[in-house]
């Protein structure tokens, strides 16, 4: 309706024309760069992914492959979706592995799990930042599956999330943030986990190299 | 030491000895006051009640009669937030600029009772003397107009004899706002009950503000109700000491 | 349960809406108890976000941007929105807006549609007009579904069912969706729900949202949330529709790192919500291939043109004000008519009505500023209320009824007092003689007539003293003087 379009932006530009313009800087003087070290860095990650429930185990690049097994073992569950691009020295032996090329809807719900990466790690709020980048998956992927696990690699783990904008050299075209297990808090104001979206949410921490500052 | 009382116009009215503890106090801390007979009322009621013509030409008045004032005191947190808050809007849209200087060079000599005493005489400790359970009311307008801060604490803890109970929500709105309290009387008296209940639990003798208006109205359910907790503006407080015993105090 | 009006063209004004709800012990408990919660996790991380303030300057400073140039950055985003794929529509009025997103769905040939909460939707009325074109909305947050289901009004922005407690829940979900056994566990009663809405999920293929912020540098459209059924409606249908007031736009991706650090803290007292998404357009193989962007004025851009005004146009939707509103914390969001209630109701509901309505609401506040102190935009409210009043007065005293209106006779009166001392001293003395019947013994007045009843019916009144300030002041000795 181009008609609205017009008379809306006549509107405004007769509104923001007249002496109540005003120029406005934006200030830039709040918390762009975190001030703890690394370490402290990565334990306020885990803190934070603990206090939301997630379940967070740290190991070396070389065990990665053999820590996602034991995680998938002790979930107790069989049938996992991956994402097209997720390493294939990922896909531990011994459950039924579904990779993502264009499954349908009903596939996806009929897995128990999903194993993705990620793109970064805020650790202030304890996000887990996904791209959906190959080896993180579509969207869907980490929604209809009520057990998420998430390899997050120790370079990619920023302290705040102005870190974290700075980091994408592209704005994402696709992003979803991940700060808490999906709640609710609508009855009484009590807070109950695991409305919609994976209820069990694992996270692997990987030391692998740290990142060179951006 | 000079400087000129602004009264305002409740204080005038309904409680004149709030007043008289201001002239007490600051007469024994060694200030020449003075009174302009002239005044009568900052405009706020007009202004916050939507009466913006009323309110500037009273607003006019203020500043033509304290323009050589070396300073300006005033017992009240809300009229001082009127002069500092809408002045200048009022003077910027109804006013011309020979108005608005003059406000501007006013201004920084307009204060509210605790700002004088501890920022312009630099005293917090008055030699005070009221040896009663008191409780403290933050009027919004003080908390948050003018940021009056920890000063009536200050001034307070300086109170020999005094026994400060803390308030449970000290900084949640009374309820009174003007004329809010009668165009929307029912919803005041509902904020009223719950502030009432947080000044009856201090079990203080006495409930005290920088605000005649809000204790105008805590004052007046707490008197309907027979209760053991009476108000007091904390000028009376501070003029109050052991030889000259202050008025409503006892 | 009495039907709520929340169409401000119709609603009561404020002071006889709150009345029935003073009265409703439950719903003023559950206001208390959810808004004490919300601020209280709120204040212990704004206490530890040492740049609180920095931030909030930030913001106030980006949706200023934004509003001095809203036209540039709509037309940008509109631009990106549309090489990603997506079209975008332009609504004057919730007329035209509703007329969009019914001829969307009726093209897809849709009967069906979920729904992420958004109070745009509710602010256009959308769901009767989805159903009289033969499309059902389920709305699918659970606050959301429990009014729809209850057919109930929202009462706050962020929790809009916190004045239904538990067991009114379990009434309402064991009577529409069948399950007589349900208990009022919250527990239980979020995994009925649950059960519920994913059947929708992965079934319906229609879905309309709002939005939390448009990216104009990029087309992207962001949305935050708890509970997971927004990311639903967002990858699940082949057809999305976002519906945003048109001030949602800020100029950067970047601009988003001060936004969603002030609003998560604002709105829920967290530092991230659990779930936030940022699409753009369309993606092949990922989401919705149909999307579609609604921009909706309805009253926003005459708001632009006043000085003062202009700020409500910040809000970002957080709730904030109505948690502290110590006003709303009475009356909760059903008082003030509109799907705008608390602070942001008072001064964005009369001026999206062209001041035409909900006249009332600019009073609806004793002017204590809470707002403004937690505001993360830093809405001046008080000051807006304070314009809005004006505004009502200045239209109201042409009126001929109200040369009877005892207010208005009172103010006028009062200004003449005012305007010289003589008179004020004359006035100080009839009063002192008029109130003197109205005065008991101990000097105290406990009934007034007319307008002053209305003070007296919860507050005594000390009379006037004999003697005034200036009086004393007059009979001191004049040395002293």
């Amino acid at each position: 309706m181009s008609d609205a379009r017009q008379q809306i932006l006549s509107r405004i530009r007769h509104a923001t024309s007249g002496p109540a313009a005003v120029d406005s800087d934006v200030p830039r003087n709040y918390i762009r760069r975190g001030s703890l070290d690394e370490t402290a860095r990565l334990s306020l990650m885990v803190e934070r992914l603990q206090e939301y429930d997630a379940d967070v185990v740290e190991c070396t690049l070389g065990d990665l492959p053999a820590c996602i097994a034991d995680r998938l073992q002790s979930s107790g569950k069989q049938t996992f979706v991956a994402p097209p691009g997720l390493p294939a020295e990922w896909l531990a032996r011994g459950f039924d592995w579904k990779i993502d090329h264009a499954l349908t809807h009903a596939e996806i719900e009929a897995c128990d799990g999903v194993v993705t990466a990620c793109f970064a790690g805020v650790a202030d709020s304890g996000t887990i930042v996904l791209h959906h980048s190959a080896s993180e998956g579509r969207r869907i992927l980490t929604l209809l599956p009520d057990w998420h696990l998430c390899v997050v690699r120790r370079s990619q783990i920023v302290e705040t999330l102005p870190e974290y904008f700075a980091r994408c050299l592209q704005p994402p075209s696709l992003a979803t943030y991940i700060s808490g297990p999906s709640a609710t808090a609508d009855i009484e104001m009590t807070r109950i986990k695991g409305v919609h979206g994976p209820r069990f949410l694992h996270v692997i921490l990987v030391h692998d190299e740290p990142a060179t500052e951006v | 030491m000079r400087a000129s009382l602004f009264i305002t116009c409740y204080n005038d009215t309904l409680f004149p000895e709030t007043g008289r503890a201001v002239v007490h106090l600051l007469e024994r801390l060694g200030v020449a006051l003075e009174f302009n007979p002239g005044q009568t009322c900052c405009g706020q009621m007009h202004a916050n009640t939507g009466f913006r013509a009323e309110a500037f030409s009273q607003a006019k008045r203020f500043v033509h009669l304290y323009q050589n004032a070396e300073a300006v005191v005033i017992p009240s947190t809300s009229c001082v937030a009127m002069i500092r808050d809408q002045y200048h809007g009022l003077f910027q849209e109804l006013g011309n600029d020979a108005l608005r200087q003059q406000f501007e060079t006013l201004l920084p000599r307009v204060y509210e009772l605790s700002e004088f005493l501890i920022d312009r005489l630099g005293v917090d400790d008055v030699g005070a003397y009221f040896p009663h359970r008191v409780t403290y009311h933050a009027s919004c307008h003080g908390l948050r107009g003018l940021h009056v801060g920890d000063r009536p604490f200050r001034l307070l803890s300086k109170v020999r004899g005094l026994e400060l109970i803390p308030l449970e929500n000290l900084d949640r709105c009374c309820g009174f706002g003007g004329t809010f309290s009668i165009k929307n009387a029912e919803v005041s008296s509902a904020m009223l009950s719950d502030k009432l209940h947080d000044v009856l639990s201090t079990q203080a003798e006495y409930c005290t503000a920088l605000d005649n208006s809000c204790l105008m109205h805590l004052g007046g359910a707490l008197h309907r109700e027979f209760a053991a907790t009476r108000t007091l503006h904390l000028a009376q407080i501070l003029a109050n000491t052991q030889t000259d015993p202050a008025e409503g105090a006892a | 349960m009495t039907p709520v009006d929340l169409d401000p063209r119709t609603a009561p004004p404020f002071p006889q809406a709150a009345l029935p709800i003073l009265r409703n012990t439950q719903l003023r408990k559950n206001v208390a108890h959810a808004t004490d919660v919300i601020l209280a996790k709120r204040a212990r991380l704004v206490a530890e976000k040492t740049d609180w303030q920095q931030l909030r300057t930030a913001a106030a400073a980006i949706k200023d941007d934004v509003l001095g140039h809203l036209d540039q950055y709509l037309v940008e985003f509109e631009e990106r929105c549309t090489a990603a794929g997506g079209h975008v529509h332009w609504a004057s009025d919730a007329a035209e807006a509703r007329r969009i997103v019914v001829d969307i769905l009726r093209a897809e040939k849709a009967t069906e549609v979920i729904k992420i909460k958004t109070m745009t939707s509710a602010e256009i009325q959308l769901n009767p007009a989805l159903e009289a074109a033969g499309i059902k909305a389920v709305e699918t947050d659970l606050a959301e579904l429990i009014l729809q289901l209850g057919d109930d009004e929202p009462s706050h922005i962020v929790a809009p069912a916190l004045h239904v407690n538990r067991s009114q829940v379990r009434e309402i979900f064991a009577r529409r969706m069948g399950l007589a056994e349900l208990t009022d566990d919250p527990e239980a009663l979020t995994a009925a729900a649950r059960a519920y809405l994913r059947k929708k999920f992965l079934s319906v293929d229609a879905a309309i949202c709002g939005a939390n912020f448009l990216v104009a540098e990029t087309g992207a459209v962001t949305i935050v949330e708890s509970e997971g059924n927004g990311r639903m409606c967002l990858t699940l249908p082949r057809t999305l529709i976002a519906l945003s007031g048109i001030e949602k736009v800020v100029p950067t991706f970047r601009d988003l790192e001060v936004m969603l650090q002030v609003l998560a803290r604002s709105a829920t007292g967290e530092r991230m919500n659990p779930y936030s998404s940022l699409w753009t357009g369309v993606t092949a193989g990922d989401g919705p291939q149909n999307f579609h962007v609604v921009l909706l004025d309805n009253g926003r851009s005459p708001i632009l043109a006043h000085h003062t005004e202009r700020q409500t146009l910040r809000c970002i939707r957080c709730a904030a004000c109505q948690n502290t509103c110590p006003v709303y914390r009475q009356t909760g969001g059903h008082a003030y008519g509109s799907v705008y209630g608390g602070p942001i109701g008072a001064i964005l509901t009369p001026q999206l009505m062209h001041m035409d309505h909900a006249q009332t609401l600019p009073f609806a506040s004793s002017l204590c500023a809470a707002c403004y102190e937690v505001c993360p935009v830093k809405i001046n409210i008080p000051e807006v209320l304070i314009e809005l009043r004006a505004q009502v007065v200045d239209r109201e005293r042409k009126q001929a009824a109200r040369a009877f209106d005892l207010m208005y006779i009172g103010m006028r009166v009062a200004n003449s007092i005012f305007a010289s001392a003589w008179r004020f001293r004359l006035a100080q003395r009839l009063g002192r003689i008029a109130l003197r019947p109205f005065t008991r013994k101990d000097g105290w007045i406990h009934a007034l007539p007319s307008l002053g009843s209305r003070w007296t019916m919860t507050r005594d009144l000390r009379g006037f003293p004999d003697q005034t300030f200036r009086e004393w002041w007059a009979s001191r000795p004049k040395e002293k003087s």
